[in-house]
Parts: structure tokens; C-alpha cells; sequence
């Protein structure tokens, strides 16, 4: 005998407990007797953490004074963070000139413009911006920020480099308002759509010469005056050294993980021992190495300087670090997706870069942030080889005469600076990993 | 799993000229001996189905033919390149030979589009307009092109199978190598990619198609090949192969799956 249902049910909404703010309270907060005394202790204790924190650091605070006495005259309770403000130039920027901070400013301002269509939907190229901004910036900043006479090579680069920047924001101001490509609204501008390839080709590439041209004969016009990396300091100093270290640990890191993935033994060996040696070293040994016994090795009157050594360091220290986390990256890889690549006939670099290597980091992107936030915070170690770095600056706070003693307060403002920057790199890696895994259940 | 085509059987379109020659081929995976003196000829537009029971290393000659696997001892000449250690040679053979795999490794972060203009674009450096147009006119051959703008990952098993199909020819390859295509398919969704192979096999492609769809074989195949054990044990045409098997663990073998 047959049963059938005749009819389709109908969909029901879910029971209001499961999705009123009243049903999740009871549910999980106060479901039984030992649950809401728990609660409620657990309010109770943090209802006496925020509040002494806020009478400490806001009620009784002194916000202005001229030193420590002055702060204690005002409140005996209470922060005294007229010390850090009265520091805060040098916890920015070190000991750099006052009269030039506006290159630091400047630059700063250049890299976020130039990475800023990265985030624009509509901006077209995004390969090449992110490209133009490693290959490019560092000469542009390094040249604001140490300045003195330029050679011809850096000439050369600086003019490079204004024209870079130039054609990424006319590529940007084309994609916001047309949804174009740069080139593809200057033919259109000039009328060309119609001609052929080569003849478009060559309208780009001379309108490009004109712009190096007029770049070079600008940037003759003017320099900025020297200084020497010594006054380099802060969380200026800070950023450079992580974000050096960010740009360039991740390619070497992919390049040493692809090296020890080699079959030619003889590659393979060396990334590997290169870097099992790194990463059994600690990072401050790494640095105390690069400082003192780098040179020795190096021939009579060869001087890097220390903030050179220093950067070289940290990025082998992470390269190596980067390297295993893209190994496992591409473990998670499976051998289906190389055989699809080489059966449309893709050789081994191309497979790589077009079919390995996106999918690999997509899985590595919370691995890859959590080291770049590892990076950020083990640059501080540079304070204990001498480096004024954002730390070093801060501890310098109370040995300042005015100020002598004041060691709580500056620690806690760069506690809640390191929060801040690390906090929203790893809110932005969950945003990364959420969008590019929009619309692809797998 | 059977599925009755109802075409009958197709025109075959056989030339002389010969486009893959296997001379006394023999592989090994570490001591253990897969492919066993191998000899095999397939001629310009022939069809050939491989049956055999699992680990007769079936999958294994047609990797072998596309270069993904290496063999040890023998020749095998594919459109008069001998496959060997030159790279240069594996690149160019992988660009004539196009595979379909049973899982059909399709790039998940492509679109359906963008997976098939890879090739086209990096290897046979198409113009992306060019390539579109092509890619577009395969996924209407293999009844498609709505899902250009999808991921892989957004389709149904059937359908990412004729995308794969639509990626291969794309590189308007000379041969067409099957592993097992509709083996990790839904029942429902196996005569879809069967019947975009028999259009296929339709315009004269030389295919070798691994399969246990003895319909499919009966409808497309010029010969019929049977291994088991490492060994071409029997090949015929598909009405003496089914109707009259001559050896003994062909007849077993049919026995069991029909």
C-alpha cells in the first residue's frame, strides 16, 4: 500500500526564543540559579575594572601640567598624561628635525593615496598598483625621508616614481568616474578606439616619456635637506623597520617555501639548513649578530649602518618564518589542481603564480596576518641594540628630568597604540578572508 | 551503472595516419610493476574506450600518454614527439593532449569564464577577445553559457564536468584523454556529460576515454580495450567485445557488470 503525503507543508517562522533578544538572554545568561549568580558576579567584576580604570584614567587624570610635580599637586590618584602628551611628537617621530616632520607627514600621505584604489571596485589594475607601490615608493619615501644630494640613479627613480604615482591616481580619477582603465580612456579621450594595437601602444608609451621628461626636470628643481637615520625614531622608525619587513617577508618567504619544495637537491638543501638556522635563532640574537658581528666579517672601512643591519635582519628573521607558513599553504593544495594546470599546458612558474599560489594564500591569510602582527610587535626589540623605536622612546619618557619616574603611563598609551594597529590588521585579515571567499562554497 | 544511448552506434571517421604509438611500455610505482609491456596504436579520429576492474592500471597508461606520469622502459610517441625527459617537449604534448580527470580539477578561484581563457591566454597567447569568444562558444557546445560568471564551487558536479570538457577544448587539442569522467557524478547527472562526450566524439576527436559506461562504449567506441593487471588483455570492436569475449577474465569481467 502506497502512503502519500498529498499536500506540501508549509514554511513556519522559528519559536521567538530562538531569535528574540529576550530568548538568547534566558538562554544563555540566565538559564538556571548557578548560572545567573555567575552572571551576575562576572558583572559585578567588571563593573570594578572599568570603574577604577576610569577614575584613574579620565576622573582623577591631569591631562595639562608642566611636569611630574605639577601632576601630583593636581591629583595623587590619578594619571599624569601631560607627561606622554608633552612627549607625543617624539613618540611619533623620534628625534627627527621639528622643521621637517611635514616629509614624514607627506609620506605617509603618498602611501595611502597609492594604495588607496586597491580598495575602489571600480579602479581598474589593481596587479599593477600594488606593484607600482613595492617597486616604487620605497625610493620616493627613502628620498623624503633622508634626503641630502641626489645621484643620478636616484634621480632616475624619483622621477620614475612621481610618474608612477601620477599615473596611478589620473588610472584612479578614470575609474571612479568612467569605470576605465587609464589607457583605455586616454585612446578614448584622444579619439584613437579605433586604431590599431601598435599605434595605441605607441601613443601610451610617448605620452609616458613626456611624463618622465617633465617628472625628471621637476624633481631637479628641488631637495630636501639630510637628515641622518640616528635622529629616526618612534613610532615612525617603528613602522619603517615592520613595514619594510612586511613588504619583503612575504615574497622571500614564498621563494624560500618554493625553493625547499625544489627537486634540485642543491636548492633545496640551502633553504632548508637557511631556514631551520633562522628559525632556531631568537630574533634579538639575529639582531645582536647583524650589529656587531656582521662587520667583522666585512672588509676594513666597509660600514653599513645599523639601521640597515637591522632591517636585513628582521626580514631574513620573518622571510624564514613566512616560508613555512606558505609551505603549509601549499600542502593544503591538492595535487588535482597542478594536473588541471599542466593539462592546459601551463609550465611550472606560470601554474605557480596563476593556479598554486592564489588559492594557497587565500588559505594562509589568517597565518600570514598573525606573523605580520608577530613582525610589528618584535621590532621593539630594535630599543635594546640602541635603535630609538617607539618603545625606546617611550622608556626615554622617565628619564626626562620633567618627567622623571613617569613609567606607567607612556607603556599604557603605547600598549593602547600597539592595539590599535595590530587589532585592525587582524579585523582587516577577517574581512579579507570573508570577502574572497564570497560565492565560492568549496 | 548502464546507460542505453539511443543514437546506435556512430560513423567512425578512422585515418590512417597514426597519432599515438605505444612501443613496449612499462611502468613501476616504487617495486610495484602497473603497466606491463605495453603495445598500443591509435589512429587519427579513433575512439577508444579502456575498461578493466580497479588497479588494472587503466588510469595510469592514459596519464602516461599525457606526460603527468612517467614510465620507465618503452616509447611513447605522441603526434611523432617522443615523450621523455625534455621539458620543452612535456609543455608542447600537454598542449596537444587535452584530459578530463574524474574530479575535474577545475580552479575554484576562477570563474567559469576565467578558468577557460587560462590556457588560450597564457599558453597560446590568444587576445582575451579572441579567447572570450572562444570560451564562450565551447560553454554553448556544452549547453552552458549562462554560468559563465559562476565558480566552480556555485555548480552542480555534472555541469563543472562540462566545463572541464569546454576548458581542454579550448586549447583546440588533437587528442582527448578521459579518466573516468562521470565516476564521482550523481546518477541523474551522468547522461549530461555523456552526451556532451558523444557530440564530441561526433566531430572526429581522437578520444581515449577510460570509463565503465558500457552503453557509452557500445555507442561511440571504434575498439574496445580491456586491461587487468597491468596488461591489455583483450581488444576488439564493441559488438565482438560484448557479444563474444574471448578471454577469460574479459568474459568474468562483463559477467559482473552488465
Amino acid at each position: 500500500m502506497a502512503i502519500i503525503k498529498a499536500e506540501k507543508t508549509p514554511d513556519r517562522s522559528a519559536p521567538l526564543f530562538e531569535t528574540s533578544v529576550i530568548g538568547w538572554l534566558h538562554k544563555n545568561l540566565f538559564s538556571s540559579v548557578f548560572n545567573t549568580l555567575l552572571t551576575i558576579l562576572m558583572l559585578y567584576i567588571v563593573y570594578l575594572t572599568v570603574s577604577g580604570v576610569f577614575v584613574w584614567g579620565f576622573a582623577d587624570a591631569t591631562f595639562v601640567a608642566e611636569n611630574r610635580r605639577e601632576c601630583y599637586d593636581n591629583s595623587l590618584t590619578g594619571a599624569c598624561w601631560a607627561g606622554v602628551i608633552h612627549w607625543l611628537d617624539n613618540i611619533f617621530y623620534g628625534r627627527y628635525p621639528r622643521d621637517q616632520i611635514w616629509r614624514i607627514n607627506y609620506g605617509a600621505l603618498l602611501l595611502v593615496l597609492w594604495m588607496a584604489p586597491l580598495w575602489m571596485s571600480r579602479v581598474k589594475g589593481k596587479v599593477l598598483v600594488g606593484a607600482t607601490v613595492v617597486v616604487f615608493y620605497p625610493f620616493i619615501a627613502g628620498y623624503l625621508f633622508s634626503g641630502g644630494d641626489k645621484g643620478f640613479f636616484m634621480q632616475l627613480m624619483i622621477a620614475s616614481s612621481i610618474v608612477a604615482f601620477a599615473i596611478n591616481m589620473a588610472n584612479m580619477i578614470a575609474g571612479l568616474t568612467k569605470s576605465l582603465g587609464l589607457n583605455a580612456f586616454i585612446i578614448q579621450m584622444l579619439g584613437q578606439t579605433n586604431a590599431p594595437d601598435k599605434t595605441q601602444r605607441n601613443i601610451l608609451l610617448l605620452l609616458t616619456a613626456l611624463a618622465f621628461g617633465a617628472a625628471y626636470l621637476w624633481q631637479m628643481g628641488w631637495t630636501v635637506e639630510g637628515v641622518s637615520w640616528t635622529k629616526w625614531g618612534g613610532l615612525f622608525l617603528t613602522l619603517v623597520i615592520s613595514g619594510i619587513g612586511i613588504a619583503s617577508s612575504l615574497p622571500g618567504g614564498i621563494i624560500l617555501a618554493l625553493g625547499r619544495r625544489s627537486k634540485l637537491t642543491v636548492i633545496r638543501v640551502l633553504c632548508v639548513s637557511f631556514i631551520e638556522v633562522f628559525r632556531s635563532v631568537p630574533l634579538i640574537t639575529v639582531l645582536f649578530m647583524a650589529t656587531t658581528m656582521f662587520p667583522l666579517f666585512m672588509p676594513e672601512g666597509f660600514v653599513l649602518n645599523k639601521l640597515v643591519q637591522v632591517i636585513i635582519a628582521v626580514i631574513l628573521f620573518n622571510a624564514c618564518y613566512m616560508a613555512e607558513t606558505v609551505r603549509a599553504g601549499l600542502q593544503a593544495i591538492p595535487r588535482g589542481q597542478y594536473e588541471g594546470a599542466h593539462t592546459i599546458g601551463l609550465g611550472y612558474w606560470k601554474t605557480m603564480g596563476l593556479v598554486i599560489m592564489p588559492q594557497a594564500l587565500k588559505h594562509m591569510i589568517p597565518n600570514i596576518v598573525g606573523s605580520f602582527i608577530g613582525l610589528l610587535k618584535d621590532t621593539t626589540l630594535v630599543s635594546i641594540i640602541g635603535l630609538f623605536d617607539i618603545l625606546g622612546m617611550l622608556r626615554s619618557i622617565s628619564k626626562d628630568v620633567p618627567w622623571i619616574g613617569l613609567h606607567k603611563e607612556p607603556l599604557i598609551f603605547g600598549a593602547i597604540l600597539f592595539f590599535i594597529l595590530c587589532f585592525s590588521m587582524s579585523k582587516y585579515s577577517r574581512h579579507l578572508e570573508v570577502k574572497l571567499s564570497a560565492g565560492k562554497q568549496h | 551503472m548502464i546507460n542505453e544511448q539511443t543514437q546506435g552506434q556512430l560513423a567512425s571517421a578512422i585515418s590512417s595516419e597514426v597519432m599515438i604509438e605505444v612501443n613496449k611500455m612499462n611502468k613501476w610505482y616504487g617495486s610495484f610493476h602497473v603497466l606491463k609491456d605495453i603495445d598500443l596504436t591509435v589512429h587519427t579520429g579513433e575512439r577508444i574506450v579502456v575498461c578493466g576492474p580497479s588497479g588494472s592500471g587503466k588510469s595510469t597508461l592514459i596519464r602516461c600518454i599525457n606526460a603527468l606520469e612517467e614510465h620507465q622502459e618503452g616509447d611513447i610517441i605522441v603526434d611523432g614527439i617522443k615523450l621523455g625527459k625534455n621539458l620543452k617537449n612535456l609543455d608542447h604534448i600537454r598542449t596537444e593532449v587535452g584530459m578530463v580527470f574524474q574530479n575535474f580539477n577545475l580552479f575554484p578561484h576562477m570563474t567559469i569564464l576565467e578558468n577557460l581563457i587560462l590556457g588560450p591566454i597564457w599558453v597560446r597567447k590568444m587576445s582575451k577577445a579572441d579567447a572570450i569568444e572562444t570560451a564562450m562558444m565551447y560553454l554553448e557546445r556544452v549547453k552552458i553559457p549562462e554560468q559563465a560568471d559562476k565558480y566552480p564551487g556555485q555548480m552542480s558536479g555534472g555541469q563543472q564536468q562540462r566545463v572541464a570538457i569546454a576548458r581542454s577544448l579550448c586549447m583546440n587539442p588533437k587528442i582527448m584523454l578521459f579518466d573516468e569522467p562521470t565516476s564521482a557524478l550523481d546518477p541523474e547527472m551522468i547522461k549530461e556529460v555523456l552526451d556532451v562526450m558523444v557530440e564530441l566524439a561526433g566531430t572526429g576527436m581522437t578520444m581515449i576515454v577510460v570509463t565503465h559506461e558500457m552503453g557509452f562504449a557500445k555507442t561511440i567506441a571504434d575498439r574496445v580495450i580491456f586491461m587487468d593487471e597491468g596488461d591489455i588483455v583483450e581488444q576488439n570492436k564493441p559488438s565482438e567485445f560484448f557479444e563474444n569475449p574471448q578471454h577469460e577474465r574479459t568474459k568474468l569481467f562483463l559477467s559482473q557488470i552488465l
